[in-house]
């Protein structure tokens, strides 16, 4: 089992309900337990309905089984399917190491049809994410979905980006049979999505 | 084999691996998970019941012919359920009876948080709290072998954050085949609770509790973990979790068995450290029975009584206390503030949406988006309301709910309004599952005192908030096999009300036609909604788009709610990948200017 660069290491999986954020853990938890690290996974309420949002805790240790939920200003990584929601994980569990990793769509609030505070610019957004994390990478993980046939592989996407980066413990090897396992029907379809961010975060 | 596993896929695999053999529960977040894995073993009977207290019912039943049972239901469940529950605790059981009852600290997806251990105390059976996924698998060996040894139901009791969260798992044991015969033993004076049989079996109750105090004494379920000896925590469930992140070298009592507590064990522990706290979410429950022994302990003076902890809140608590110096977690960042919110909604093409929005526009109660005072104050209807996705709509712009209270109460609560003088219209809004839950009760109420209330009954074919599990009107078992459909329409006729009709839930001319004459009818008056939750709809059809050239933004789409349609540089706009298209149009219909088309429609 190789070290973790953080031992417990605490990762945010942000987005808006729909997009696909529980399947992003689930692959990438199930990967890290057949590794045979310690996985505690717990999540935000109530993720039932479209358009909220939804935090996924993910918390890895070689050591300990953790609690479910991080501690306020202790995210190691935040991975964010939407630029607001990565701001507002920040704003939260955000510290000067936290390492961001974004997709750079935006998902309009229902706040943002005149019944509440305006959506941010998007420039003003993304500067605000890089100047308050130690290393960003920005993945255009829904336009590159868009271009493999649809949008809803951006997770697999922005999974392919995450494990790219070297940041987990985990490698294509260690993915494969987690995403076999998940789409059965569509194992090389999610595996090209996933190779894709590989690329993107190697770029 | 390990497996990562929330703590109700474990609790069902324990239940599995422990040979029950019949499970029942009704939908309630955070609990509904642990039938929904259940139903997937071929070798179990698993059913979802009409209400908690069926469930507990078939369940009983079930444990008296001589099988491992287990009941499931989320904590405000066992309100409902409570008078099974009471009588379990009297007749015993003969096959284990596992309650699991599941709190919701927090208040994440319920009308309430209360602590249920405190029913425990008042049925006097015993209470285990695993904490975290391997326990839970754990304990549920242990929860029917003490249910059978000591002749009572056992309960187990979970929270969300057990629940839902996951955690690696050794599902180390394997199903039993099944052991002797099914059988109901008949025996009046067990089975028959006559008052002249209760009286015998009260006793046995208490010496049961005697007993299972001494079980809990030596019971490896109830642990010390040995450290320092200045700070001695006692401590359950997840809130065992926190602690022991926050006070790494504290010494600890940890109890998996909650009820009755093991006096013993926790005077030896409270003589070996100098300060003795304990720590557990939501009331006294632990501190008030040990303080009750004479031993002197804190815990509620800086833990809050009220909402979940975390490793943050029981850190912030210790500092408070003296017990720390500074938190253990230093503080984030603060950055940048007025971020929007994405408070939940009712889904682009749900089958709810139609119907509010013409009680809302009928009571005058539509919120203009840039109006600061809300217009339901000033409403000519009363809309009384109940539990699921629809309750949503109490929420701007709709504003189309005035009450919620419990599972089944709309209807009760219009027609006590109407009894009282008021007189207005009064509208009692129920989903199809809350309806069969326990709507029918109410409206034979309504039937027989002669109410003059409508009663909407949304039905959406499914029990959508808590993730579309089957339900009596569906059709469908709980194990996905075709089952007897109980239609609303003639349960509705059948208990005696003359006025009902059915209508489409995307038809805006039906829905209006519907509410007025039901309105207007001096009798009591049933709508049912009819239309598919959206969610459960696999084809989307053709989007729809805003003709910017022909809209004049009076923006009464935006008043629907729905989440597809927005405002971006002062144009109305329809997202087309959350726009479900042809099955809704609503917004189409109401749209006074023509101005919503099907994304086709333009370039034609």
């Amino acid at each position: 089992m190789k070290a973790l660069m953080k031992d417990p290491l605490s990762l945010i999986v942000i987005g808006v309900a729909g997009q696909g954020n529980v399947v992003t853990s689930y692959l990438i938890c199930n990967a890290l337990v057949r590794e045979g690290y310690l996985v505690t996974f717990g999540q935000s309420y109530p993720p039932q309905q479209r358009g909220g949002s939804v935090i996924n805790y993910i918390r890895v240790s070689t050591e300990i089984q953790t609690s479910p939920i991080i501690p306020e200003g202790r995210a190691d990584v935040i991975v964010a399917m939407e630029p607001v929601e990565a701001m507002r994980m920040l704003n939260q569990y955000g510290n000067p190491d936290v390492i961001t990793m974004v997709n750079p769509r935006p998902i309009q609030a229902i706040d943002t049809t005149g019944l509440g505070v305006e959506y941010p610019s998007l420039d003003k957004i993304m500067e605000d994410i890089r100047g308050l994390s130690a290393r960003t990478w920005v993945v255009n993980a829904t336009e590159e979905a868009q271009k493999l046939g649809n949008a809803i592989m951006a997770n697999v996407v922005l999974v392919g980006a995450l494990v790219g980066s070297g940041v987990l413990p985990l490698d294509r090897k260690s993915m494969e049979p987690v995403i076999a396992e998940r789409f059965p029907k569509a194992v090389e379809l999610n595996m090209s999505a996933f190779d894709r961010g590989v690329e993107l975060v190697k770029q | 084999m390990k497996r990562l596993l929330s703590g109700n896929e474990a609790l069902a695999w324990g239940a599995y691996h422990a040979g029950a053999r019949v499970a029942t529960a009704y939908p309630g977040t955070p609990s509904t998970e642990i039938l929904e894995t259940i139903a997937r073993f071929d070798d179990i009977y698993a059913e979802w019941s009409t209400n908690e207290k069926v469930a507990m019912e078939v369940a009983l039943g079930a444990c008296y012919a001589g099988v491992r049972t287990i009941v499931s239901m989320k904590h405000v469940g066992l309100n409902v359920a409570a008078d099974p529950f009471m009588a379990a605790s009297i007749t015993g059981v003969n096959g284990g009876l596992v309650l699991i009852c599941a709190d919701d600290p927090g208040t994440h997806s319920s009308q309430s948080e209360q602590d249920n251990r405190h029913y425990a105390r008042l049925a006097k059976v015993p209470v285990l709290e695993p904490s975290d996924s391997q326990e839970a698998y754990d304990m549920m060996a242990i929860a029917f072998d003490i249910s059978e040894q000591f002749d009572t139901l056992v309960m187990v009791r979970t929270t969300t954050r057990i629940s839902h969260s996951k955690s690696v798992v050794d599902l180390s044991r394997s199903r039993p085949a099944p052991t002797g015969e099914v059988g109901f033993p008949r025996n009046v004076s067990k089975y028959v609770m006559l008052p002249v049989n209760a009286r015998f079996r009260h006793p046995l109750v208490e010496e049961r509790m005697v007993k299972l105090a001494g079980f809990a004494e030596t019971s490896p379920l109830n642990r010390v973990e040995s450290g320092e000896r200045n700070l001695g925590v006692i401590t359950s469930g997840v809130a065992y979790q926190y602690a022991r992140e926050v006070f790494p070298d504290a010494s600890f009592l940890k109890l998996g068995i909650t009820h009755p507590l093991p006096r013993e064990l926790i005077r030896r522990f409270a003589g070996q450290v100098d300060r003795l706290v304990v720590i557990e979410e939501l009331d006294p429950f632990l501190e008030e029975g040990i303080r009750a022994m004479g031993v002197e302990v804190t815990g509620k003076d800086f833990i809050p009584l009220v909402g979940e902890l975390s490793t943050d809140v029981v850190g912030k608590g210790a500092v408070s206390a003296g017990i720390l110096t500074e938190p253990p977690v230093p503080p984030g960042i603060t950055a940048v503030a007025d971020l929007p919110k994405r408070p939940p909604l009712l889904c682009p093409g749900c089958p709810h949406t139609g119907m509010f929005f013409v009680l809302a526009s009928m009571g005058q109660r539509l919120k203009p988006p840039d109006s600061g005072d809300n217009p339901a104050k000033k409403s000519n209807l009363i809309i009384t309301g109940d539990i699921g996705c629809y309750t949503l709509a109490t929420y701007p712009p709709l504003n189309a709910m005035d009450t919620t209270a419990c599972m089944g109460a709309s209807i009760g609560q219009a027609l006590g309004m109407e009894k009282a003088g008021i007189d207005t219209n009064i509208v009692a809004v129920i989903g199809d599952s809350t309806f069969l839950h326990s709507g029918i009760t109410p409206l034979v109420d309504a039937v027989y005192n002669e109410g003059k209330i409508t009663v909407v009954i949304l039905d959406n074919g499914t029990t959508a908030m808590t993730g579309h599990q089957e339900h009596p009107g569906t059709g469908v078992s709980a194990q996905g096999n075709k089952a007897t459909k109980v239609e609303l329409e003639n349960v509705v006729r059948g208990v005696g009300v003359s006025d009902v009709r059915v209508v489409d839930a995307f038809n805006m001319k039906e829905l209006r036609a519907a509410a007025r004459s039901a309105l207007a009818s001096p009798e009591l008056a049933v709508i049912i909604v009819r239309g598919a939750c959206a969610v459960g709809v696999p084809q989307r059809g053709e989007p729809r788009v805003v003709d910017a050239g022909k809209c004049n933004r009076c923006d009464v789409c935006l008043l629907i709610g729905c989440p597809a349609i927005q405002t971006v540089d002062d144009k109305v706009y329809i997202d087309t990948t959350l726009c479900v298209g042809d099955i809704c149009t609503i917004c189409q219909q109401v749209c006074p200017q023509k101005a919503i088309t099907p994304v086709t429609g333009e370039t034609e």
